[in-house]
């Protein structure tokens, strides 16, 4: 009887800690958030905000005109190009980074980690003011030298979007690599060697073992991805939209579109209400989506 | 028969071989544009007459980040924070990814899709939240703040990637132990974690990462350059655009990535698989 | 993976060690102590007060600050520090004690006196001790009749010209029009100015008549002078690089490929270092409106936190140590900056300095940057306009009109 209560309770006790930490760091603020969202906390009421009710909601809800609608839709082309090539690249690298044989696997595995490990702003400059920077960057130092004319990377509205994905790749790949990576490990080469002796080939072997395999352990990770792709806000607006050096063009996504036109105006309660609102649409995005990471819980 | 294998695959490597360094210069390129201006004498960022070699060396910004700032109180801050951070998170997550990986129990599966919803949330406006946090539980300004925040943003990938490989690792092990009499904590020591070994180098890197990265809530939350990390030092080096010494910010941003890339070349060799086909007999 | 552990273990230890092992509370004057009177160990009868200081600026400018805060030992003890975002933390720390008094340009105190999170320095000293100050820093200081400052030095954009390559100095827009013109080739080019910045542009309006914002708060977008000043504005940009940032512009003047820049004077030490003999002149007046550029001025000073309300005399002799005259002087001398006590020139170091001299004129014709709180929204909008028309060739009058637009429904958004 003790033992049934005991093991009844031991889960909960076990995730009790990690639990509560999340609780206080991660769950506080949103009901913070969601508190402050039905106030009138802004620059005029900042100590003596009252609760407004849904006003900020009202106010929010107008601010979804069609600027936001094309913020919303570049940001899901943004989220699913980028996970798609991400997955795509990291796979193949992580796969041939495993090959039996390849002795320098481990220091290749560690230079190309590399855009990890630097700060992210730093990265972020740097690109932007030597790499894509049209009189002085080194993209356009490479065209001039094969005898291409310079390219405008950060002013039209395509050139940036593609520019701002080359650096969202270039900073995420890094961790998709190391998790596949990780993942990889976790099959069991048993598995590959009984497909072998049945005469399946590499592709059989990826599609039939390696991929249904490694899946489950990636698909959490794809999702925090994903939420951080869309939710990437320094790439577009660091690149494109930062004062004082504003490019012209016009790639909005939904964090950058509520930035200029809520956050800036320092209403909090109005920000508030529309980061809910931003966060409601991506559950429900999340939810039709990815049904399997229900069944993966 | 097996000579032509031999070939084909040396073939096939010796490529693999040239495929992976083309694929590091070009990742590297970035990073070996701020190598060159930070060895460049002439403070030259931007320049038309750019070339990787520069005309003129120095180590002076090198040098003058070491002995004019504030920059070895910035490493062992660092340190002592992904230290504190990485074992704080790996103490909290191990055992709840155990119990959510080998238990069944009510609300199961609703918290750990709740837990990976959380990520949804644009952080944007939370720093007044967390401020208040802090302030209420008196943590402003102390690094056990800081850790406390950084655990509670690393626990969810922490749960989640090591139960997902503790969900590969075949139970028979463990219940052949339990009949042995083993309880919880000597099975979760002596038999997930050594063979949950990679999952867990992969979590203590990301959040060794994460943490050494990290600036925002230290800039915030801490006053005083000297108790800074070495991110946050970092950023305090640039002060405003006018001002900002590109050679030493771009020495000081290598000196902060070397030493993550030299962990992560040391800890490969326990990235490899502890699962082979006799760990089950 | 026992040895990583150990060495982890060993690593922790020493670092711990150094750090205190564990959490590094604030040490000298926390949060907590700035409140109370500090335990001091010498037994002294008389126990200082102390004080904390926020900047986010150059370590020069910090240690000047403490240097002048020095002076008024023992009896008061005042801590700079620098913090960054400071304005973000400003916003947080609100009422916590800490800090007691900030240092930050002028643009800001809207913002934070409807917050309420400042108070009017005229809480802690008189009017009289503003007395000698210039009356376009009061100015800058005040806001909604109250003023929430106590000045020590200004900055507005000059015209800086590369004495090697410019030799005539144009007097009005059109001769830097044609000037430009004619020297802008092979990768050299006659005048530059970052083109698309709200802050510099904003030059161009004053002298049409037009504005960003006013001290109402109305914002002044589609007005005809603001047009005007925007349309007559193109035309130059047509001779300077299209990415029109500080980096970019910089790199080509301090390479000597630019005969000149409109620029703060925080080029002007870069340049000297570069060997650029670099020449100082008025602003070209617009031929059209017989009135020269007139830039936006920044007043760089001391504004003091409400919470501090409990240390009135201490604060109170900080802030009449900042306005006294020698202040001024000691940051005329160290950095070139212009004091704005009047009485600092008559010292011959300060009015000798060509820099320093050419802001005071300069400041003749500035306007302070509007300190409202409504200001906030209108720089990413101004912006953007600037961007559209500059960039993207857009209609200047539906632009105006598209950003006068967009700059009431933000000030709206804001309540």
């Amino acid at each position: 009887m003790i033992l049934k209560i005991k093991s009844k309770t031991e889960p909960y006790l076990y995730s009790a800690p990690a639990l509560i930490v999340i609780a206080l760091v991660m769950v506080l603020p949103i009901i913070y958030t969601v508190y402050i969202s039905f106030t009138n906390m802004n620059v005029y009421h900042w100590k003596d905000f009252k609760f407004i009710g849904f006003k900020n909601y009202q106010k929010a809800l107008f601010m979804l005109d069609s600027g936001f609608l094309m913020a919303f839709l570049r940001t899901v082309l943004w989220t699913a190009v980028n996970i798609i090539l991400q997955l795509i690249i990291s796979f193949l690298i992580a796969v041939l980074l495993n090959v039996k044989g390849l002795k320098l696997s481990k220091l290749y595995k560690t230079f190309l980690m590399f855009p990890w490990a630097m700060p992210g702003y730093v990265s972020i400059l740097l690109w932007k003011m030597g790499m894509f920077n049209t009189e002085y960057g080194f993209l356009n130092h490479l065209l001039q030298k094969l005898g291409i004319s310079k390219i405008n990377w950060l002013s039209g509205n395509f050139t940036a979007f593609v520019s701002c994905i080359i650096l969202n790749l270039w900073l995420a790949l890094p961790f998709m690599i190391m998790i596949i990576d990780g993942a990889l490990q976790s099959v069991d080469k048993c598995y590959y060697e009984s497909a072998k002796l049945e005469g399946a080939n590499f592709w059989n072997q990826t599609r039939y073992i390696t991929i249904p395999l490694i899946k489950p352990i990636i698909a959490p990770m794809v999702m925090m991805t994903l939420f951080t792709t869309f939710k990437q806000f320094d790439i577009v607006y660091l690149l494109t939209q930062q004062n004082g050096s504003k490019t012209g063009a016009d790639i909005h996504t939904v964090l950058t579109y509520a930035y200029e036109n809520a956050f800036i105006t320092n209403n909090y309660g109005y920000s508030s209400a529309v980061s809910i609102i931003i966060f409601l649409i991506l559950l429900v995005y999340s939810i039709f989506n990815q049904k399997d990471i229900r069944g993966e819980a | 028969m097996k000579n032509k294998n031999n070939v084909k695959s040396t073939i096939g490597l010796v490529f693999l071989n040239i495929f992976f360094i083309f694929l590091c210069v070009v990742t590297l390129v970035p990073v070996l544009y701020a190598f060159s201006v930070s060895i460049n004498a002439k403070n030259d960022f931007l320049s038309s007459n750019f070339s990787f070699w520069p005309k003129e060396f120095t180590l002076k910004h090198y040098k003058s980040i070491f002995l004019e700032s504030n920059f070895l109180s910035w490493v062992k801050n660092s340190i002592f924070l992904a230290v504190a951070t990485v074992l704080g998170g790996i103490a909290f997550s191990v055992p709840a990814a155990y119990a959510f990986s080998r238990r069944r129990f009510k609300g199961r599966s609703g918290i750990l899709y709740i837990l990976l919803m959380l990520n949804a949330f644009p952080t944007v406006l939370s720093m007044a939240a967390v401020y208040r946090l802090l302030r209420t539980m008196g943590l402003i300004n102390t690094f056990t703040g800081l850790i406390f925040l950084y655990i509670g943003n690393m626990i969810v990938f922490g749960i989640w990637n090591m139960k997902g490989y503790f969900d590969t690792i075949p139970t028979n092990i463990e219940e052949a132990a339990k009949i042995d009499g083993a309880d919880d904590f000597k099975i979760v020591l002596k038999i997930i974690l050594p063979l949950a070994k990679p999952s867990i180098v992969v979590t203590a890197t990301l959040i060794l990462i994460y943490v050494w990265n990290e600036y925002l809530y230290v800039i915030s939350f801490i006053t005083g350059t000297s108790k800074y990390s070495l991110a946050a030092g970092l950023y305090s080096l640039q002060v405003n655009e006018y001002t900002r010494s590109w050679p030493a910010f771009s020495a000081a941003s290598l000196l902060i990535s070397l030493p993550i890339l030299v962990v992560f070349f040391i800890i490969q060799k326990h990235m490899v698989s502890g699962l082979t086909a006799g760990s089950i007999k | 993976m026992k040895k990583i552990i150990a060495s982890i273990f060993l690593a922790s230890v020493i670092a711990g060690a150094f750090s205190g092992c564990g959490s590094t509370v604030s040490s000298s004057s926390g949060a907590e102590n700035s409140v109370y009177d500090s335990q001091s160990s010498s037994g002294a009868s008389h126990e200082p007060i102390k004080l904390v200081v926020w900047h986010e600026t150059t370590p020069e400018i910090g240690e000047l600050l403490q240097k002048e805060f020095d002076k008024l030992k023992p009896d008061i003890e005042v801590e700079v520090v620098k913090k960054e975002k400071m304005t973000e933390s400003l916003k947080l720390a609100g009422d916590s004690g800490e800090p007691d008094m900030y240092f930050f340009a002028h643009d800001k105190i809207g913002t934070f006196a409807q917050m309420e999170i400042i108070a009017p320095v005229t809480d802690f000293i008189s009017k009289d001790d503003l007395a000698d100050m210039l009356p376009m820093t009061v100015e800058a200081a005040t806001y909604q009749n109250q003023v929430y400052q106590a000045p020590i030095f200004f900055e507005t954009t000059m015209f800086l010209y590369n004495k090697a390559l410019m030799k005539q100095i144009p007097k009005t827009t059109e001769e830097l029009y044609n000037y430009a013109k004619e020297n802008t080739k092979d990768g050299v080019y006659g005048f530059l100015e970052q083109h698309s910045t709200a802050y510099y542009v904003a030059a161009w309006m004053h002298s049409f008549g037009g504005y960003i914002i006013n001290e109402n708060a109305e914002p002044g977008l589609n007005l005809s002078g603001t047009m005007e000043a925007v349309e007559y504005h193109k035309k130059f940009v047509e001779y300077m690089p299209i990415d029109g940032d500080y980096q970019t512009l910089s790199t080509l003047f301090l390479e000597g490929k630019a005969h000149s820049i409109i620029a703060g004077p925080w080029l002007i030490p870069n340049a000297k270092e570069k060997g650029i003999d670099i020449g100082i002149a008025s602003m070209p007046t617009i031929d059209e409106t017989g009135k020269p550029l007139m830039s936006y001025s920044g007043v760089q000073g001391i504004s003091v936190m409400k919470s501090a309300e409990s240390k009135k005399e201490a604060v109170a002799a900080a802030l009449k140590q900042i306005l006294k005259p020698e202040t001024g002087i000691d940051f005329a001398k160290a950095m070139g900056s212009a004091p704005a006590n009047s009485k600092c020139y008559n010292d011959s170091d300060v009015s000798g300095n060509e820099i320093i001299m050419n802001l005071k004129q300069n400041a003749e014709n500035a306007k302070p940057m509007p300190n409202v709180p409504e200001m906030d929204v209108m720089w990413t909008v101004t912006e953007n306009m600037l961007t559209s028309v500059n960039k993207n060739n857009d209609d200047i009058k539906t632009e105006c009109e598209k950003a006068q637009k967009e700059a009431f429904e933000k000030i709206e958004a804001m309540k």
